[in-house]
């Protein structure tokens, strides 16, 4: 801790100090802004606009006003916090960390590091050929591999902000478990056989170790991961709602009751079959589904088609096909469908 | 006269690493430098380096930038002209 102090010591100069106050501003009225959103949002719609109380176009039009700026502001404030708190971590440090560990408690660790590591699927090659010429299990790195995509930030501040935090941290934990289990399972299977023999061959360097990063730089990383993700995902944002914003306001309740309920045992595998070709419109897909749940739609089911459409992606296994045979990607997909299905079935069971 | 300095910018050609190239590329250009730039999409130069995370930035054979897009800015600073 003594480093990190002295470092914000040295970071804290007149100039910087500006940046953190223009921060702190900004945060603060952010803050005001959220806690008035709700009267705002009636404002817009019923005294602005004049739109009468009960219908279906005011319903729509409420839901829409208060809830694009709301999603927006918490996106914008978690894809910052975790910006933040990425800059301490590296695949280059996590591969150190998890060099050696044995197979269960490595795991744990690498779904955890694989949550909180900065992370592009076109990494994927670079970072498993790192990870299995390090030493690292073939179960330990898929761990890593699966979780990244799985727990993804977007995702679980669009479930907080729409379904609250007792759904966020299920997903949490729900997606870090199968991120376990399912590296586990790849793991006693014994697949290494099945990783492209070219991989390892591969002469793999230490890596040069990185430069200790002031707070100045994690903040600059922070306001650098809003541009990135919030500047792509928020087009998705809008339109989801919108589209959301309609099924509430227009669908009547418990239409969706009859296909995406709980009673319907197929409805958990075909949103998984759904979901598994569509790539990163997380962010327009969960207010739709949030406006299902509102229809009737079971949650275990909801979970399901989320996490296959972040989890299982497409283009990830095609680039992925470079180091791995076909048996093998097909294990994973198989592997991590089975533990999407069961989260799923569970849901629908318990709640 | 000292030896002429080589940036690469490595990446297996998504968008980012695309977008680090042009912005390399730019700075490269602005300020008139002479320097051997290339784009190595090669698996083997990533893992020489011990680079887990592209797109990465390797001023004379040493990893400035890894697992991210730079700014002009920090190129500037990373290359001595600030």
């Amino acid at each position: 801790m003594t480093t990190l102090a002295s470092t914000a010591t040295i970071a804290l100069r007149p100039t910087r100090r500006r940046g953190w106050a223009l921060t702190a501003v900004a945060f603060g009225t952010a803050v005001l802004f959220y806690t008035q959103l709700q009267r705002l949002a009636a404002f817009l719609t019923y005294d602005l606009a004049g739109l009468a109380r009960g219908s279906r176009l005011s319903s729509a039009v409420e839901f829409f006003v208060f809830e694009v700026p709301k999603v927006l502001l918490l996106l914008t404030a978690v894809v910052f916090a975790v910006g933040v708190l990425r800059s301490f971590f590296t695949p280059e440090r996590a591969r150190q960390l998890l060099a050696g560990r044995r197979e269960a408690s490595g795991n744990v660790l690498a779904a955890i590091f694989g949550i909180a590591t900065p992370f592009c699927s076109c990494s994927a090659v670079p970072l498993f050929i790192g990870f299995v010429t390090a030493g690292i299990p073939l179960g330990v790195t898929f761990s890593f591999l699966i979780s990244a995509p799985m727990v993804n930030e977007v995702a679980l501040v669009l479930l907080f902000g729409l379904f609250g935090w007792r759904v966020a941290a299920l997903y949490l934990g729900t997606g870090l478990a199968i991120a376990i289990v399912a590296g586990w399972v790849i793991g006693r299977l014994k697949l290494e056989r099945h990783v492209e023999p070219w991989v390892w061959q591969v002469q793999s360097g230490s890596g040069t170790p990185a430069a200790q990063k002031t707070w100045t730089d994690r903040l600059t990383d922070g306001r650098a991961a809003i541009r990135e993700i919030v500047g792509k995902v928020w087009l998705y944002v809008v339109i989801g709602i919108a589209v959301g914003a309609g099924i509430h306001g227009y669908v009547p309740t418990n239409f969706m009751a009859s296909f995406m309920g709980r009673d319907a045992w197929w409805a958990v595998p075909l949103a998984v079959l759904l979901g598994v070709p569509m790539y990163s419109n997380a962010a327009g897909i969960i207010p739709v589904v949030q406006a299902l749940l509102g229809k009737g739609a079971a949650l275990g089911t909801v979970l399901a088609f989320m996490m296959s459409v972040i989890a299982l992606s497409l283009p990830e296994m095609i680039i992925l096909r470079k180091v791995l045979r076909p048996a093998l990607i097909a294990t994973f997909v198989a592997v991590v469908a089975a533990g999407i299905l069961a989260v799923g079935y569970l849901f629908n069971a318990v709640m | 006269m000292p030896p002429q300095r080589k940036i690469e910018v490595l990446g297996p050609g998504c968008t980012r690493c695309k977008e680090t190239f042009r912005v390399v590329q730019h700075v490269v250009e602005q300020e008139g430098l002479d320097v051997e730039l290339v784009k190595d999409e090669s698996i083997e130069r990533m893992m020489a380096l011990g680079l887990l995370a592209t797109p990465g930035v390797v001023i004379d054979g040493k990893v400035v930038v890894s697992g991210r897009i730079p700014k002009a800015e920090e190129v500037r600073r990373l290359l001595g002209i600030a």
